[in-house]
């Protein structure tokens, strides 16, 4: 038996470790690069629709169960023949998790070329215009398109989790999402002190200077852009693996979007430490309003939720004018250690000597 | 008898040309992409709603109300907001995420009036449409003529104002080069306040008629961004005609292209629309991304060697 309070603290931090993987994928884009991705959404839909329609359609296709069954129409039975399937053998879900993820990720680096792929040659603007465009036009796809997530009724995931059984499902998400969150915080604080994190900055603050020194701006935005779509696709993926189904309507441009960009500028761009506490500040103040909506409901005359708009949209401009920087700033670049660098000099000196 | 899709063809155009000009506009002033415009348009929708189903008056006094308040939604997101960024000498992705959080802003607002709207005086809020309200002038729908007419009516005002004013030449200068505009003794910041003002006001405008034709929603400005940005960028984001002329092309290619589309492949085509201005957004930014003015001119300095 689990506590309530321990289910909301589970809940909590399934739904962080997405929005900590999404925000970190847009510090890379907007925080290291200055890419103004306002298509975060993209990658993130682009992710969880690859869930909705490849892994199970694939596991359908290996039981022989697409011979007897429409996918899309009778989506609940072939879902009920492979939660039997999954749910008894632990090795085949957790491999299906990981398989999936890793495609999810390689669809997403794709949409990210091909959205990016009219303007990244142009100014950041029109960059910022297009990749709107381009999340609007898929998650429309996606809602028209019966054939991929089933349209407006949505589709049914197949659950790696289930094997474990009952509550600790949620409890084994939560710490798969976590784990994934954990080694993409890793990976992304690697990549900020590494060689292409600090020619990021560079491009960032002087386009002009980082080409005079030979560094290829737009091969620099496209790479950037693959990797950050594919770390929302992965984002997306395990939302979509979370709720267990995928329905085009849930994944609309506030949510994927303009939430990680609050996060990131809230927090601080360009520093992952940043990110991580905005994304903690925002997730952990938005599940409290909504354990406290039905308290607040009554005095109002419209719906709790657009006020939380209302108050997030406030928080940003606020934030942007009065603390650019964000809570936590963007630290110096890390250099080599100072042993290390006695031991440069030591070997320098010796030389000239 | 003219086929109904001409009709639908030249209303929507002749709108989108109108909030197309107006974005154009703030992004020759300001240089910065206001993702918030879609959201100007979607507010005043409500003006006409409230006008016609509350206040029971005649629609078309919602142009007016629909150009004031959405200019000073606009002058509020200019000198509230960006103008302290410009100031401090942000950068534009700075100011590009400032007006998508006052679209944000915007947004619940819009939504929280529709809210309101619906449960104080019991009317539908949510994917309402204004057409039986309109009148009929002619045998035709009396938006197929206003449109229009707002339409070369706000271009050709507009072109006095900037040409033959003094008002609007000092406009152009600061414009062109606010620092020199600034040494020669005009007001910059006016200019520019009242440049975001009549863009806001167009987009006002422009959405207080939507509802007497389309289906709207809270959420219309987000469909319609795509829309807007890919006919200002068509136009090449330099000039207000080449906004028109954008708004006039995207416009007639979104309705006419899926309506013929629709008719000879068949109707399972007409929800992806948005398709169409994005297709022809992407083709304009891969093979002339100044947009048509850019070419014509280019084309022009040819003929000249």
């Amino acid at each position: 038996m689990i506590p309530l309070a321990l289910t909301f603290i589970i809940d909590l931090l399934a739904l962080l470790g997405i929005f900590i993987i999404i925000s970190l994928s847009l510090n890379i884009e907007f925080g290291y690069a200055g890419i103004p991705n306002f298509g975060k959404l993209l990658a993130v839909a682009g992710g969880a629709f690859f869930i909705g329609a490849v892994p199970g359609r694939f596991l359908a296709y290996i039981y022989g169960l697409l011979g007897k069954y429409d996918y899309i129409d009778d989506n609940a039975k072939i879902m009920y023949a492979l939660g039997k399937v999954l749910g008894a053998d632990p090795f085949i879900s957790m491999t299906m998790l990981v398989i999936s993820l890793i495609l999810a990720a390689a669809a997403g680096a794709i949409l990210g070329f091909i959205a990016s792929y009219p303007a990244i040659r142009l100014r950041e603007d029109y960059l910022a215009i297009t990749l709107l465009a381009m999340a609007e036009i898929l998650r429309m796809i996606g809602y028209n398109y019966r054939d991929l997530i089933g349209g407006t009724v949505g589709i049914s995931v197949p659950d790696p989790f289930r094997w474990i059984g009952g509550e600790l499902r949620l409890a084994l998400a939560a710490s798969v999402i976590m784990a994934v969150a954990i080694i993409i915080f890793i990976y992304v604080e690697l990549l900020s002190r590494s060689p292409i994190g600090r020619t990021l900055r560079a491009m960032r603050d002087n386009e002009v200077v980082a080409e005079a020194y030979g560094k290829d701006i737009v091969k620099l935005r496209m790479k950037t852009l693959m990797i950050g779509s594919a770390i929302g696709a992965i984002g997306g993926a395990l939302y979509a693996f979370l709720s267990g189904s995928v329905t085009a309507l849930g994944y609309d441009r506030v949510v994927y979007t303009f939430w990680p960009w609050v996060m990131v500028v809230i927090g601080g761009a360009a520093n992952n430490f940043g990110v991580l506490l905005g994304a903690t500040l925002f997730v952990t103040l938005r599940k409290l309003i909504i354990f406290y909506k039905s308290n607040l409901q009554p005095y109002l005359p419209f719906d709790v939720v657009w006020l939380e708009y209302l108050l997030l949209g406030t928080a940003l401009l606020i934030v942007l004018i009065y603390r650019p920087e964000g809570i936590i700033p963007e630290k110096p670049t890390h250099t080599l250690g100072k042993k290390r660098l006695e031991k440069i000099k030591e070997l320098v000196e010796a030389k000239e000597v | 008898m003219m086929p109904p899709m001409f009709r639908d063809a030249a209303v929507f155009s002749c709108l989108l040309a109108l909030l197309s000009i107006g974005l154009t506009l703030t992004y020759m002033t300001t240089k910065v992409p206001n993702f918030a415009h879609g959201s100007f348009a979607a507010m005043t929708t409500y003006i006409t709603l409230i006008l016609v189903k509350i206040l029971k008056v005649n629609p078309y006094f919602s142009v007016g109300l629909g150009f004031i308040l959405g200019g000073v939604i606009a002058l509020i997101l200019y000198q509230v907001i960006l103008k302290p960024l410009l100031d401090r000498g942000a950068s534009y992705i700075v100011l590009m995420i400032a007006t998508i959080g006052y679209d944000m802003i915007l947004y619940s607002l819009i939504n929280i009036l529709a809210d309101y709207l619906n449960r104080t005086y019991k009317i539908s809020t949510r994917l309402y449409i204004l057409k039986s309200y309109d009148f009929r002038v002619f045998h035709q729908p009396c938006i197929f003529i206003v449109a229009p007419a707002m339409a070369i009516l706000v271009i050709t005002s507009l072109h006095l104002l900037l040409t033959k004013t003094r008002f609007g030449i000092a406009m152009r200068a600061a414009i062109e080069n606010p620092a020199l505009a600034g040494v020669v003794g005009i007001n910059v910041n006016l200019t520019y306040a009242v440049s975001w003002f009549i863009a806001g006001g167009l987009a006002g405008a422009a959405g207080a008629l939507l509802p007497l034709w389309l289906m709207c929603n809270p959420d219309i400005g987000a469909r319609l961004i795509v829309s807007i940005f890919a006919a200002s960028i068509v136009g090449g984001l330099t000039n207000i005609y080449g906004g028109f002329l954008g708004g006039i092309l995207i416009g007639m290619a979104e309705v006419l292209g899926t309506g013929y589309l629709s008719l000879t492949i068949g109707t399972w085509i007409a929800p992806y629309r948005p398709i169409i201005p994005l297709a022809i957004m992407a083709i304009t930014l891969l093979f002339a991304p100044r947009g048509l003015t850019g070419i014509s001119l280019r084309f022009l300095r040819r003929f000249k060697r």
